[in-house]
């Protein structure tokens, strides 16, 4: 999932930004923390891409946003998974699953031969 | 949900990235100050975190505006499909509304499209060959069947000239050359049946090549054909005529057909859907033109530079544009005549500097039929646009009435939110549906009138092979007329409905009086198109009256001969091998057994005849006149038998007829007619003058006879000379006509002519065999096509705008019920109440006729060209189409007045 320099492989960051959506409606900088939070600070190196993402999974009708007001009474947009996202969310964290035990499996082989 | 972020423009969507991305930095900043940082520091930190903030601004403002012009879109189709099912059920729930505007429509979409089905394929279409567009043509398009001799020219080409633009030019990939046959006498070999007369052309070898068309079987010409004359014995058949006559036997390539006694053999069909490069005339067996001479050995035509009759197409070079073809080839003619004409430098400019010169696109091939119909069509085009206009103001005064009716609906549907632009769109879609259903009925109508229209134009005679299928260009004209209809019906009614006063509307509802609502709105509205219709059927039918009274005109004009009783009987003499003395022979015998037969008053002979469609035209010098062009020392021609004058008809005015005396050993003599006469000899008798043909010959003017119509009914009287048919100064005749003259009908001898005919030589056809009558009516046949059709529209125009009115003071008259039964309360009696209904259509009427009559002499000023011997602003034919509109109109009125007349008070009042 890391690229080796850091930064997060290509694709990844759309289904990150998938899951913190399942949750309810949240703002960018909530999705953002949830990121942060999760992986240690790890998996986002910048913020600014997590926007364009938003805005890229809202074009293709994942995501479904609406101005409310946040916490502290500012108005920030608020980001929620239309049941297209949730489909969408569903297939890209099987295909994760599917490609990391196929990866593991993989690392953990004691032979170059078939068994 | 959605709406919320309805808004449209980069500079709103621009505003929202804005605030989303600053909120985020603030919320950073905060937790890092939280954090102990200090404000500065917090905010780098911040901005640092976050990355190239320019650039993730931009792309998410470009990620909005792609996600709103979806959204958009998805909306509007949305939109559409629930407009077409609103407009469905609307018009379910009133069938008879939705199939009086379908009909009317599909009559108005039909005609326009039928017509222009005709234009597109007679007009407008390229022939079916390779890149059509390539092709530059050489002559003139509408001679395709002519034939001229004596000197050169080049609206149509000589086969030398031909051979001189194909060797010397480097303007196109390929010249081909095409050109008449006479008419043909084909048998097939072993099979020993009457001749058949399948359509033939003459064209060069390389013919297929330059147009890019592949045989069906067997092979095509491939230009070994044109390298000897007289040395390629060979056909190619068209995949039609294959079809007709041999059902399609692969076994036909090989075979030896006889044609005008002379074997060839069949190589080929051509590919199917080629039917040579002449619109309007479909040929069947193409002849390379170095055989002409085999099919035609008595007039062979290749080695003279001054037998003109090719027409030539080409393939333009690649880069070689039209104008510089034109340039070019006009070049090569000028110079080949000029090089090729005897008698001086002088001489030889001279005539290449009259010779009309033609180099135009052959994308649309060759036509004698565009010639002709051209201009009829695009006329008849613009009688069926406006056609179609006054159907629309009637579409348009029916959704007007719907709309009054309808004008609860939109309030309702206003006052629950709907914005007006939407209703406006519903209302259009409702209208759009109409118009593509009269369309998809116009299309039945278009299919069965495009039919029609080319059996009327053949008026009796051969249908013209034009293809009236419905092709792409046709189906997108009537899709744009649908869609115009649209705006013009639809739009007008669409916002006035749209516009609903919804205080007044739901108040007048409540009090449940139908319609008070849009009082004093759909009036003016509806009456203006009332008169707008007016106004356009008074073009139509001025227009109308006009060419009816020019064709009347052309109908009885006095032709200077007797129209009535001519019998025109056309033998191919000439084409069976008569010529000289036994042709002569032949004509004395065949006219002596006609002008005895019971019935015949007096018959004669002569080369070209009456409306046969062929004329010469002969150059003559004149002493004490001095041409001022070239033209002036020509004038048209025939060679006719003795006692021609009287046997026509004509009236003689100086001088005699010609006699049995004028022959081959008398001295020449002519007879001018009153036109030449007036022209060369405006001072003195032309009694006694010479023709003088050329150095040696000439011939004395013997008569003068009043100009008679011989080829067309239209037109000036031209100049024309007779000399007697045995005389040789023009060498010799190449063709043999009767004319009998019969006391009665003239029909009634066609049998006998024909067996005495036969009785001479059994073997010989007869081509022609028809009353004079007959023959002019189809040399008018376009202008009676014009005719019947433009009126028939005008009847058409006149009947809706009836129809219009009668519904518009119909209407007028129940919403003032009440003021008439007033009225008749306070003592009113009928005819007050008649003539008030009358007075007010009359007003509409006269608004429409004021607008009209200057319009429809505007329009008839463009049907100039079209009309003989009547002034576009003939008053007797403006009178007769207002006296006639009025009329109309008058009956249209009259029956709802009649009724408004009848109106008891009492119900009346308590109407209201």
């Amino acid at each position: 999932m890391l690229h080796p320099d850091g930064g997060l492989l290509h694709g990844t960051l759309d289904v990150l930004v998938l899951k913190a959506a399942s949750w309810g409606p949240r703002h960018g900088y909530a999705i953002a923390e949830w990121v942060r939070t999760i992986s240690d600070g790890e998996l986002l190196v910048e913020e600014g891409p997590l926007y364009t993402a938003l805005h890229r999974l809202e074009r293709k009708g994942w995501l479904v946003a609406e101005w409310g007001y946040s916490e502290n009474n500012r108005r920030a947009k608020y980001y929620q998974l239309t049941p297209a996202g949730r489909r969408q969310l569903r297939t890209e964290v099987s295909a994760w699953e599917r490609y990391t035990r196929a990866l593991t499996k993989a690392l953990a082989a004691t032979s170059a031969l078939p068994a | 949900m959605r709406r919320v972020f309805r808004i449209f423009g980069r500079a709103a969507l621009a505003r929202e990235v804005e605030d989303e991305l600053a909120f985020h930095l603030d919320m950073r900043t905060a937790k890092l100050i939280a954090e102990g940082l200090t404000p500065e520091a917090a905010r780098r930190e911040a901005e640092r975190h976050f990355g190239d903030l320019a650039t993730v601004r931009q792309s998410c403002v470009t990620l909005d505006i792609e996600r709103e012009r979806a959204m958009r879109r998805a909306d509007l189709l949305d939109e559409l499909r629930q407009d077409l099912v609103y407009a469905a059920r609307m018009l379910r729930r009133n069938p008879g509304f939705a199939a009086v505007v379908v009909l009317t429509l599909a009559l108005g979409i039909g005609a326009n499209t039928a017509i222009f089905t005709l234009v597109d394929a007679v007009v407008l279409r390229t022939l079916p060959v390779e890149r059509a567009g390539e092709l530059v043509g050489i002559g003139n398009p509408t001679r395709t069947s002519s034939l001229s001799q004596g000197s050169p020219r080049a609206d149509i080409i000589s086969y030398p000239l031909y051979r001189d633009l194909r060797d010397h030019n480097q303007l196109v990939t390929g010249l081909l050359a095409s050109g008449r046959t006479p008419s043909l006498d084909v048998t097939l070999e072993r099979e020993a049946a009457a001749p058949e007369h399948p359509r033939g052309r003459f064209v060069s070898g390389n013919y297929f090549g330059v147009l890019g068309v592949r045989p069906a079987i067997g092979r095509l010409f491939d230009g070994s054909e044109d390298r000897a004359i007289g040395a390629a014995p060979v056909v190619v058949i068209s995949y039609a005529w294959w079809t007709r006559r041999f059902r399609r036997d692969a076994a036909v390539v090989g075979r030896t057909i006889s044609i005008n006694g002379a074997g060839f053999s069949i190589i080929g069909v051509a590919a199917p859907g080629f039917d040579g490069e002449i619109v309007g005339r479909l040929n069947d067996v193409w002849i390379p033109v170095t055989m002409q001479a085999v099919v035609q050995p008595h007039q062979p035509m290749l080695a003279d530079r001054t037998i003109c009759w090719l027409l030539l197409l080409g393939r333009l070079r690649p880069g070689v544009t039209i104008e510089e073809a034109r340039a070019g080839f006009s070049t090569l003619i000028r110079q080949s005549v000029v090089d090729n004409t005897p008698g001086g430098a002088a001489t030889a400019e001279a005539t290449a500097q009259q010779l009309n010169y033609f180099v135009d696109s052959g994308a649309r091939g060759f036509s004698a039929v565009r010639g002709a119909y051209r201009t009829p069509l695009l006329t008849l085009m613009a009688g069926v646009g406006l056609l179609l206009l006054i159907i629309c103001g009637n579409v348009a005064n029916l959704l007007l009435a719907r709309a009054v009716a309808r004008s609860r609906e939109m309030s309702v549907r206003m006052a629950i939110g709907a914005g007006r632009s939407r209703l406006v769109r519903q209302l259009l879609t409702e209208s759009l549906v109409l118009a593509l259903l009269g369309a998809g009925a116009g299309l039945a109508v278009a299919w069965w009138g495009s039919r029609l229209l080319l059996s009327l134009a053949a008026d009796g005679g051969s249908v013209l092979p034009i293809d009236t299928r419905l092709d792409l260009p046709v189906l997108a004209f009537t899709a744009g007329l649908s869609v115009l209809a649209v705006g013009l019906f639809g739009l007008m009614p669409a916002l006035r409905a749209s516009r609903v006063d919804l205080a007044s509307t739901m108040r007048a509802h409540a009090r449940s009086v139908g319609g008070f609502g849009a009082r004093g709105q759909r009036a003016p509205l509806g009456r203006l198109l009332i008169a707008g219709q007016v106004a356009l059927s008074v073009v139509l039918l001025v227009g109308a009256a006009l060419l009816v009274r020019s064709l009347r005109g052309i109908q009885t004009a006095d032709p200077g001969l007797d129209r009535d009783h001519l019998l025109i009987v056309e033998v191919a003499a000439v084409g069976r091998g008569y010529a000289g003395e036994r042709l002569y022979a032949l004509a004395r015998e065949l006219n002596g057994r006609f002008t005895r037969l019971p019935g015949v008053v007096a018959s004669s002979y002569s080369e070209n005849g009456i409306f046969s469609g062929t004329e010469s035209n002969n150059s003559f010098q004149v002493a004490g006149f001095t041409p001022r062009t070239a033209g002036d020392s020509s004038a048209n021609s025939d060679q006719v038998g003795p006692g021609y004058l009287h046997a026509i008809g004509a009236r003689l005015l100086q001088g005699r007829d010609f006699t049995e005396a004028d022959n081959g050993h008398s001295a020449s003599v002519a007879i001018v007619n009153q036109t030449m006469a007036r022209f060369y000899f405006p001072n003195t008798s032309p009694i006694g003058q010479m023709l003088r043909y050329s150095d040696t010959t000439a011939a004395a003017i013997v008569g003068v006879v009043a100009d008679t119509r011989d080829h067309e009914l239209t037109g000036e009287p031209v100049r024309r000379f007779y000399t007697p048919y045995e005389q040789l100064d023009f060498g010799g005749v190449g063709s043999l006509r009767f004319e009998v003259r019969a006391a009665g009908d003239p029909s009634a001898l066609i049998r006998a002519v024909a067996k005495e005919i036969k009785a001479v030589d059994a073997q010989l056809p007869i081509t022609g065999l028809e009353p004079l009558s007959a023959l002019m009516r189809q040399s008018i046949r376009e202008e009676r096509l014009v005719t019947r059709l433009a009126a028939g529209f005008g009847v058409l125009a006149l009947l809706l705008a009836a129809i219009g009115l009668y519904g518009v003071m119909t209407y007028a008259i129940t919403r003032r019920t009440g003021e008439i039964g007033l009225r008749v309360a306070l003592g009113a009696q009928r005819g007050d109440v008649i003539g008030m209904i009358l007075r007010d259509a009359l007003r509409l009427v006269a608004l429409g006729v004021a607008a009209g009559v200057p319009l429809a002499l505007a329009a008839s000023q463009l049907l100039q060209g079209q009309l003989h011997g009547v002034s576009s602003a003939d008053p007797l034919a403006i009178a007769t189409a207002l006296g006639v509109l009025g009329l109309s109109a008058a009956i249209a009125a009259l029956l709802p007045a009649l009724r408004a007349s009848r109106v008891a008070p009492l119900v009346a009042l308590r109407q209201e």
